[in-house]
């Protein structure tokens, strides 16, 4: 063969001999070139030649080149009449062509012929490019007659047993093509094949049948433990198929393999069969020195294991494999190592013998430290599945000592799971507070801000932890060289908590500050961020003032007063401004409240991505295992007994002047708490917002003012389905809202934040934040009362062009307290509908029930820009008339100086462009809209006004789409005719008006100073 | 099933390279470029195994063996039993060796046409065809028969 081929001996040798892969390259591209010019010239070349450059072709495919050509020739070998071509022909097909190859087709009929041919090695060379490619057609075209060959009585096993995986390759690939109905029988009767190869292969083939349809084949599950007796018992089998004296370990392992797709083995002789050959192999393999030898034993062991964990054996057989694996983690050999511990992982998923596993926890902890990183992989693995309550103190804290010497590739890893097991199984919250520090300092790299976080929330709900996480933080900052993250946790814990260690050495105010402090220079921005909060806080702690430390901490505000970073600058200049403020202060920055019990980012992280894996072990096991109680963020009683301080106290406070301020600090603590533990935002950023944008929460309102009529806010205790329909005013005990709900609503159309809603019972604020088509409300639902608010509920009905979703709304709204409940939304398309929020709570016996329209109105979607008259002009005019550019003539107009309508544009997100028309009773403006189903349209608008008769004007809207277009004009005619006060609107939203296009002549020429414009226009 | 079969010496230059599932050259190249960064860091006296989710997909895990200046590497996904992968590479060796004697690094290389032949014998489309490497030589050596009788006829 090769030694017949001289060329292609000296082409290798040509590649071995060259220097460097550039000049490999060279020689590569000079030898393709030559073969591609020979292809070219086919008529001269003999199949000897054609044999030959098709085999460089594939050495050249296999160093890593692209062959892009010579495909057609190397198929058209598999044509040629002798062998060795043939060979070839077939050969580089399968290696260099994928199953969608065009050339494959015209082959079809030439591998057909060779397989249904008498030609044995034809046949064989065929079958196997046909299973290695596995294409489409030729299942189509070759199953059936790849189904004789296999159950000939005629072929030789060399040709059946190539046949059995051909046919399980083009069953595989395309198992609507390849029809095995009713081949049970077919199967079982391969099953009685005496030639062990043909038997091994029929063996795969029953594996990749019963997976697909495991009712089909039951008559072979008899057959399958006789093939195991006979080989387990090594009767008449073949000296060729005993390798290193054990009957054909494939095989064995392969039969294994296929009774683990059944179910269950019902008949209980055969079981009883079964059972006894695989009490034989867990006893009788014994460890032995040729390793070969080894291999192979446990090879068939291994699977044996396997096969009895599937069994469901009883749990006497069990105890024993686990302990043998038991065994096996201890040996030399390091695969028998690894292989126990993969098997006792895999293990942990019967039930009942995790006790037993634990037995071996000093054992599988030792090959953490295993010189071989495959091991230390599937030990960390087994640590992490069999961690509990138990055992979670000694495993977390070896893994935390791994981490130190591990190697980088495993160091994320360890983090991670050592993070999610002290999460899951603290045995006490000091314990976590100290891992997760731990963590920090060791791998700060791979600890998330999520794990961070999730510190500073126990730390917060817990005020028995606070002393001690603030006292472990100032050691940890001590240290040289801190991960930033460290210095991030370390900075909030002791702005939050540093007064609470006043007493101990190294911790007055100005200790803490300094040793902060030090580390300002060296930090990102985001810590900037924190160190500034911190400070701030650290102002308030120190009260009376420090005069020293307080000289510092403002330098360092005014310092960064004109930091580049805006929220560093923003920071620095409200906190200076705060902090000027003496008492106001102690308001603004006291200390957070608890957080809301919610669940960890990084347990949820961690389900995800055992969810991923195809090893399921670890879910089902922790759906068995029960967690820890240690860790639940929620406003929990402390030890002591004594009831959490926050909340209580200021309901017993019967001062109204106290009771004010007290609300007034919870509130502005309420907002920092819930922003901050939305584990996509950095608590800092929010805190801050938060603190300087509070939304007035009025005590208990003295007037009631009276609502709209269709406001639909009634309440009815009796009936809560009438809800709806019941008029309030028949209701004695109707809790009435205190404000101007639409005026309310019309104004949030122009400003993002505002109150949306009040009553005497809750106060319903919102704050907006929009950005193109998205849009992030926030809803702060504040309970004004002593008593909860029951019952909470939070409907949101959205229009058909807005996608929303609202985040839990809680049940129970505690009282005197303020809860956020985001609300994401999408813009669609272009209308004026807006959702309505069904809101309903039950104070006392009284259930009511609010619809409140949400100001998520079209305008929140613009973006106002200015253009200019080369920008503008040749837009308007491309655009000619309806549907895209309506004209109306708009009357009963709110009269509005120009300067004022400019305002209420700005208000709509419609930015003006000066002097664009001349004429000065004009405005001319324009917009951008943003919605998910279309890029960002251009929006232009002209209004023409009267100066003698400010009660009407002409309005005329343009842009690319014939809606966006009618909704913005009637958006833009409701705000500019409605006086909310006057003519409040209907709930649903107004009802639209009715395109009207006035005739152009509606307006007098001579009474339009803009219309000789407009003709230009 | 068998992923892939890939010959390559210690410098990772490959000698025989089989996928059993298509594989673009780039993506050839580069999943053997990982595989020889794996196994050069890989001391001597530790497992054969090693998971290959990374590199080449979920479920994956490879054996190799280090024999001379070569690595024999398997590539199979969690229907195929590891040692029983390993017993098949030495039945894969075992096979060269008596076709070879006293097989070397150069023998491979000058020979890859027949590695293919070898291989093919062994593997068929991601399944073990054959264990005994008696068998297998048994065919191999037919075919050598055929293909030399017909290069005589040339």
């Amino acid at each position: 063969m090769a030694s017949s081929m001289r060329g292609l001996s000296v082409f290798i040798s040509d590649i071995r001999n060259c220097q460097n892969k550039e000049l490999e390259r060279l020689r590569v591209d000079k030898e393709l070139g030559h073969i591609r010019t020979r292809f070219k010239h086919e008529k001269g070349l003999t199949p000897y030649e054609k044999k030959k450059y098709v085999w460089k072709m594939l050495y050249i495919y296999m160093l890593g080149y692209d062959v892009d050509f010579g495909h057609m020739e190397a198929v058209s070998l598999i044509s040629a009449p002798k062998y060795p071509e043939k060979q070839v022909g077939y050969i580089v097909t399968s290696c260099l062509l994928n199953e969608n190859h065009d050339f494959l087709r015209m082959v079809v009929n030439t591998v057909r012929n060779d397989i249904v041919g008498r030609n044995e090695t034809f046949q064989c060379l065929a079958l196997t490019m046909v299973g290695n490619i596995g294409g489409r057609e030729f299942a189509e075209s070759l199953a059936p007659d790849v189904q004789k060959l296999l159950i000939s009585s005629s072929c030789r096993p060399l040709v059946r047993k190539k046949a059995a995986l051909c046919l399980l390759r083009l069953f595989r690939k395309n198992p609507d093509v390849v029809n095995v109905d009713g081949w049970s029988d077919r199967m079982a009767q391969l099953l009685d094949e005496r030639d062990l190869g043909v038997l091994t292969s029929s063996m795969s083939l029953l594996v990749a049948l019963v997976s697909n349809n495991g009712d089909a084949y039951w008559n072979c599950v008899s057959k399958c433990v006789k093939i195991l007796e006979r080989l387990a018992r090594n009767i008449d089998i073949p000296q060729e198929y005993t390798y290193y004296g054990i009957p054909s370990p494939w095989l064995q392992v392969k039969t294994m393999r296929a009774l683990q797709y059944f179910p269950t083995i019902e008949d209980p002789n055969t079981r009883r069969s079964l059972f006894e050959v695989l009490q034989r192999i867990l006893m009788g393999t014994d460890v032995v020195k040729n390793v070969n030898k080894n291999n192979a034993s446990h090879a068939v062991l291994f699977e044996a294991l396997a096969l009895v964990m599937h069994l469901d054996a009883e749990k006497e057989m069990m105890s024993q494999c686990v302990a043998l694996l038991g065994k096996f983690i201890s040996v030399r050999e390091p695969n028998i190592r690894y292989l126990g511990l993969e098997n006792m992982t895999r293990m942990l998923m019967v039930t009942d013998v995790q006790d037993i596993i634990k037995r071996h926890q000093a054992q599988i902890i030792t090959s953490l430290k295993d010189p071989d990183i495959s091991i230390r992989r599937r030990s960390l693995d087994l640590l992490y599945g069999m961690c509990d309550i138990t055992n979670a103190k000694d495993i977390v804290e070896e893994l935390l000592q791994y981490l130190s010497t591990a190697e980088f590739a495993m160091r994320e890893e360890l983090a991670l799971k050592a993070a999610i097991l002290a999460e899951k199984f603290a045995p006490d919250l000091s314990w976590y507070v100290d891992v997760i520090l731990q963590l920090i300092d060791k791998a700060g790299d791979f600890v998330s801000d999520d794990i961070w976080y999730r510190v500073v929330q126990f730390v917060t709900n817990n005020e028995d932890l606070q002393p001690y996480a603030a006292a472990k933080a100032r050691v940890y900052l001590d240290k040289p060289a801190l991960h930033e993250t460290m210095v991030k946790v370390g900075a909030y814990l002791l702005g939050e908590y540093g007064h609470l260690l006043v007493r101990r050495p190294g911790c007055s105010p100005k200790e803490l500050f300094a040793v902060i402090n030090e580390k300002l220079p060296t930090v990102s921005p985001p810590t900037v961020a924190i160190l500034l909060s911190s400070y701030a806080k650290m102002l308030l702690h120190t009260q009376p003032a420090e005069p020293e430390l307080q000289e510092q901490i403002w330098a360092i505000f005014k310092k960064y007063e004109s930091y580049v970073d805006c929220e560093i600058q923003q920071r620095a200049v409200e906190y200076f401004a705060l902090s000027q403020k003496g008492a106001a202060l102690m308001d603004v920055l006291a200390e957070m409240p608890k957080f809301p019990e919610r669940q960890s980012a990084l347990l949820r992280k961690a389900e995800d991505i055992e969810a991923d894996t195809a090893e399921q072990s670890a879910i089902k096991l922790r759906s068995q295992q029960q967690t820890s109680n240690a860790l639940v963020v929620t406003d929990q009683i402390p030890v002591n007994g004594s009831p959490p301080v926050g909340q209580l106290k200021l309901v017993k406070i019967p001062s109204q002047n106290m009771e004010t301020s007290s609300f007034e600090q919870r509130r502005t603590e309420t907002y920092g708490a819930v922003n901050k533990v939305d584990p996509e935002s950095s608590p800092s950023v929010d805190l801050l917002g938060d603190l300087l944008e509070p939304l007035a929460i009025e005590g208990p309102p003295s007037v009631l003012t009276a609502t709209e009529k269709g406001q639909g806010l009634e309440a009815n205790p009796n009936s809560p389905g009438a809800l709806v329909l019941a008029s309030f005013s028949d209701q004695p005990n109707t809790v009435q809202p205190t404000i101007n709900i639409a005026e309310r609503f019309s104004a949030l159309c122009l400003k993002d934040s505002g109150v949306l809603y009040e009553d005497p019972n809750i106060q319903i604020g919102i704050k907006a934040e929009w950005k193109t088509f998205h849009g992030r409300l926030v809803l702060f639902l504040g309970n004004k009362n002593v008593s909860p608010l029951i019952s909470v509920q939070a409907l949101i009905l959205p229009p058909r062009h807005l996608k929303m979703e609202l985040s839990l709304v809680p049940d129970t709204i505690p009282p005197r307290a303020q809860v956020q409940c985001p609300l994401d939304v999408v813009n669609i398309q272009a209308s004026r509908d807006v959702p309505v929020l069904d809101f309903g709570y039950k104070f006392g016996t009284s259930m009511v029930n609010v619809k409140l329209r949400l100001p998520t109105t079209l305008n929140k979607f613009l973006q106002p820009m200015t253009v200019t008259a080369e920008e503008f002009f040749p837009y308007w005019k491309s655009i000619p008339g309806p549907p895209l550019k309506l004209q109306e003539v708009v009357r009963g107009v709110k009269p509005l100086s120009l300067p004022e309508m400019a305002n209420l544009f700005g208000s709509l997100h419609l930015g003006i462009s000066q002097g664009l028309d001349l004429n000065p009773n004009n405005l001319v403006a324009s917009t951008t809209f943003y919605s998910d189903n279309s890029r960002a349209l251009l929006c232009l608008v002209r209004v023409e006004t009267d100066p003698s008769d400010r009660t009407q004007l002409r309005l005329t809207v343009a842009s690319g789409d014939p809606i966006l277009t009618l909704e913005l004009k009637e958006l833009l005619k409701e705000h500019m005719i409605s006086i909310p006060s006057i003519t409040p609107t209907a709930p649903q939203g107004p009802m639209p008006t009715p395109l009207q296009l006035d005739p152009p002549g509606a307006l007098s020429i001579a009474d339009d100073p803009g219309a000789l414009l407009a003709a230009l226009l | 099933m068998i992923r892939a079969v890939i010959v390559m010496n210690t410098q990772g230059k490959p000698r025989l390279v089989r996928f059993y599932e298509f594989q673009p050259p780039e993506r050839q190249k580069e999943l053997i470029r990982s595989i020889y960064g794996v196994l050069s860091s890989r001391a001597d006296n530790v497992s054969n195994f090693f998971k290959t989710d990374v590199i080449f997909g979920e479920d994956t895990r490879l054996v190799y063996k280090h024999l001379a200046t070569m690595y024999f590497v398997f590539v199979f996904d969690s229907s195929e039993n590891e040692l029983a992968m390993l017993d098949l590479i030495q039945v894969f060796v075992e096979t060269l060796e008596r076709c070879f004697k006293n097989v070397c690094e150069l023998d491979l290389v000058f020979n890859f046409t027949k590695l293919h032949t070898i291989l093919d014998e062994i593997v068929f489309a991601g399944q073990v065809v054959e264990t005994s490497s008696s068998e297998i030589v048994k065919a191999v050596e037919e075919i050598a028969r055929k293909s030399l009788s017909h290069s005589l006829q040339l």
